[in-house]
């Protein structure tokens, strides 16, 4: 969690006097200085600090636990049937002789100055490796996400609607139902389905956008839906309580109704617009456990992406490769926890962060 | 949050008697006995049907005797469901699918239970003292379970099972590096919660000792959490177990274990998909059945 006093701190209630605005005009010249003290600026500011042990941490762990790990990189690239003196030059020439912490220093220098070294067994720099794997996994999950938010919202209205009605009901069991299903288990499902018995889509291999943009999509279809239809009965399940929750609590659901709106238009206007805010935290701490959905899924469906070349790096013991992947992954939770946290801030603004304003 | 209390004590459902539903009308109210029983219901139904799966997986075979899970005959491959001698029928190396599902349930319960029950004793202790004790204990134990969290865990499963080499209990080592940080985040922001209530502060001001406070006053109001929370645990973990089969990390062949029998079916997926599709179905009923009984302890216990 964040460092201490960076935690949320709803201040001031709707009737309670706010904070006194400062009075004295202030001079000009000072705006710079005034969007650099900025709160929400502080806030990043801090936040991108916390960040940094954490990052290392990953790196660190990453490096412990690969030189764990059995054998090395000249030893799977020469296969076993190498002689020892062989695979001594190997490691001479990748430099896997060296102590622990000299390689490691190396690598973690590299990589402050951006220079997140070569693979080891294509001998190709990191970025472009990463460069080619990295979209098709962005795609997925982009995909994935909209999937799941597309359907998990009017599901989830139609569902609040009425609550115990037949809609909701229904749309209780089957996200429960999704709720449970294993996404590989969904993913060998959906390929019995739609690639053997109604080959309408296909099974495994990857079509680039730059080949065709239809292929591409079909493609990602199927993979796609075995790690959104999961998210999605999460979202609706979580939008349903808590539209329902303040359809019956909210003073403002009420006032709204008072005024003569009608039901849908409170259902939708309001109590949504508020429980999507709640959405967006979940969507946000979420992104962490999705990624690991991603590489099982790449691994059947065989798409070319981010966790499939990790699969193959930890297997070649391809230290650089493996350290970048696993730095992005890293990045990109770190990244999703602030960016939902900085939405929060600006969605709600009973939401300061730290010291308020004033 | 508040303490777990018998239906029979609670004024809302008790009292409303055999009598309530046609007594004179607003008197009783007709709908409470019927909402208990459905309420009783939810928790019972799922709760039985993991006994009873949890029953044949780990007693069926000391009772009426199933061919050996493993080393069958090539002779019997690939026998369909309702063959004789063997219900289920036979995978393509010839051993019985009706008895590799009851062994390989054995090994989904077992490293699901011990992973949730790792991270519900570490996780939970290292939640708590954070919670409790706030400042730098706090700060780097939250740090410490940051990383773990940021870090891609499936990846440090796959180390783990790599470099120890695959086996049941390092597969429970790996799953428990999920579980932990999960387990600490929720004792630590329930331990924060309970750290404002007043019974804590008036326990503290007659004396109470540290250890005294977090034996008898936070582990008891938090445990409802972490319980239902170890439910979901469970599942998550037989989930994943699957998952590291998949990627041959798991229960390492020819041992069953329900996540790497779909894995191996995977291969023939076309030509006999009831070998993905059996275990599967006990997957989803055992995993289906652990959310629902969390779902309604937590709604019988009132935890957020």
């Amino acid at each position: 969690m964040a460092a201490r006093g960076a935690g949320p701190a709803v201040s001031g209630r709707p009737g309670a006097p706010g904070p006194a605005l400062p009075a004295e005009p202030e001079p000009r010249g000072s705006v710079a200085r005034s969007v650099l003290g900025s709160p929400s600026l502080r806030l990043i500011g801090r936040r991108l600090l916390a960040a940094i042990p954490v990052l290392w941490g990953v790196t660190f762990l990453t490096f412990v636990v690969m030189n764990l790990l059995p054998g090395d990189a000249a030893q799977e690239l020469l296969g076993i049937n190498a002689t020892p003196a062989e695979v001594k030059q190997l490691s001479l020439k990748l430099h896997l002789n060296e102590p622990f912490w000299v390689r490691y220093g190396n690598w973690l220098g590299g990589a402050v100055h951006g220079h997140l070294g070569n693979s080891l067994t294509s001998g190709d720099p990191v970025t472009t490796v990463l460069g080619q794997r990295l979209p098709v996994t962005f795609e997925l999950v982009l995909y994935a996400f909209l999937i799941s938010v597309v359907f998990a919202v009017p599901v989830a209205l139609l569902a609040a609607s009425k609550p115990r009605g037949i809609a909701d009901r229904l749309s209780m069991v089957i996200s429960m139902a999704g709720l449970s299903t294993a996404p590989y288990v969904l993913a060998l499902v959906l390929i019995l389905v739609f690639a053997v018995h109604l080959p309408i889509l296909p099974a495994i291999g990857y079509v680039s956008p730059s080949q065709s943009i239809a292929g591409n999509i079909r493609s990602l279809t199927l993979p796609a839906i075995s790690i959104g239809f999961g998210l999605f009965c999460f979202y609706a399940r979580l939008l349903r309580a808590d539209i329902t929750a303040q359809m019956q609590a909210e003073d403002y659901v009420v006032t709204a109704r008072a005024k003569g709106l009608q039901p849908r238009q409170v259902l939708v206007r309001h109590a949504l617009r508020n429980s999507l805010f709640g959405l967006i935290t979940v969507v946000g701490l979420n992104v962490g456990a999705l990624i690991g959905t991603t590489v099982i899924i790449e691994q059947i469906f065989s798409l070319p992406g981010i966790g499939q070349e990790l699969l193959q790096s930890i297997n070649d013991r391809d230290l650089p490769v493996v350290e970048a992947c696993v730095l992005i992954f890293a990045v990109v939770v770190v990244l999703a926890n602030l960016l939902t946290d900085l939405l929060y801030a600006v969605l709600d603004p009973r939401i300061r962060y730290g010291r308020a304003i004033a | 949050m508040a303490a777990p209390l018998p239906d029979a004590l609670r004024p809302d459902i008790a009292g409303t008697g055999a009598d309530a539903g046609a007594g004179a009308g607003g008197l009783g109210r007709p709908g409470a006995r019927r909402r208990g029983r459905a309420r009783a219901l939810e928790i019972w139904v799922p709760a039985g049907v993991l006994i009873l799966i949890a029953a044949a997986c780990f007693l069926w075979p000391l009772v009426y005797p199933v061919p050996p899970p493993v080393g069958g005959s090539i002779l019997n491959a690939g026998l369909p469901p309702f063959s004789p001698g063997h219900i289920l029928g036979t995978d393509p190396v010839g051993n019985d699918i009706l008895s590799r599902l009851l062994y390989g349930g054995r090994v989904s319960f077992e490293v699901g239970v011990a992973t949730a029950l790792i991270g519900l004793v570490v996780g939970g202790l290292l939640g708590i003292v954070a919670g409790y004790q706030g400042g730098v204990v706090d700060a780097i134990v939250m740090r410490v379970l940051d990383v773990l969290i940021a870090f891609p865990s499936l990846v440090l499963a796959l180390v783990i099972a790599e470099a120890l080499g695959p086996s049941e209990l390092h597969t429970i080592w790996a799953i428990s590096f999920f579980s932990v940080p999960a387990f600490g985040r929720i004792a630590r922001a329930a331990t924060l919660r309970l750290r404002e209530q007043t019974f804590m502060l008036a326990a503290r001001l007659s004396g109470t000792g540290g250890r005294r406070m977090l034996l008898r006053h936070v582990v008891p109001n938090i445990l409802p959490q972490l319980t239902t929370f170890a439910l979901l645990g469970v599942g998550i973990a037989i989930i994943l177990e699957g998952a590291l089969s998949y990627l041959g990390l798991g229960i390492p062949p020819p041992g069953p274990s329900w996540g790497n029998m779909i894995a191996l079916g995977a291969q023939t997926l076309t030509a006999s998909p009831e070998l993905v599709l059996i275990p599967s179905i006990c997957l989803f009923v055992t995993v289906l059945c652990l959310n629902l009984l969390g779902d309604a302890l937590r709604a019988r216990w009132g935890v957020r």
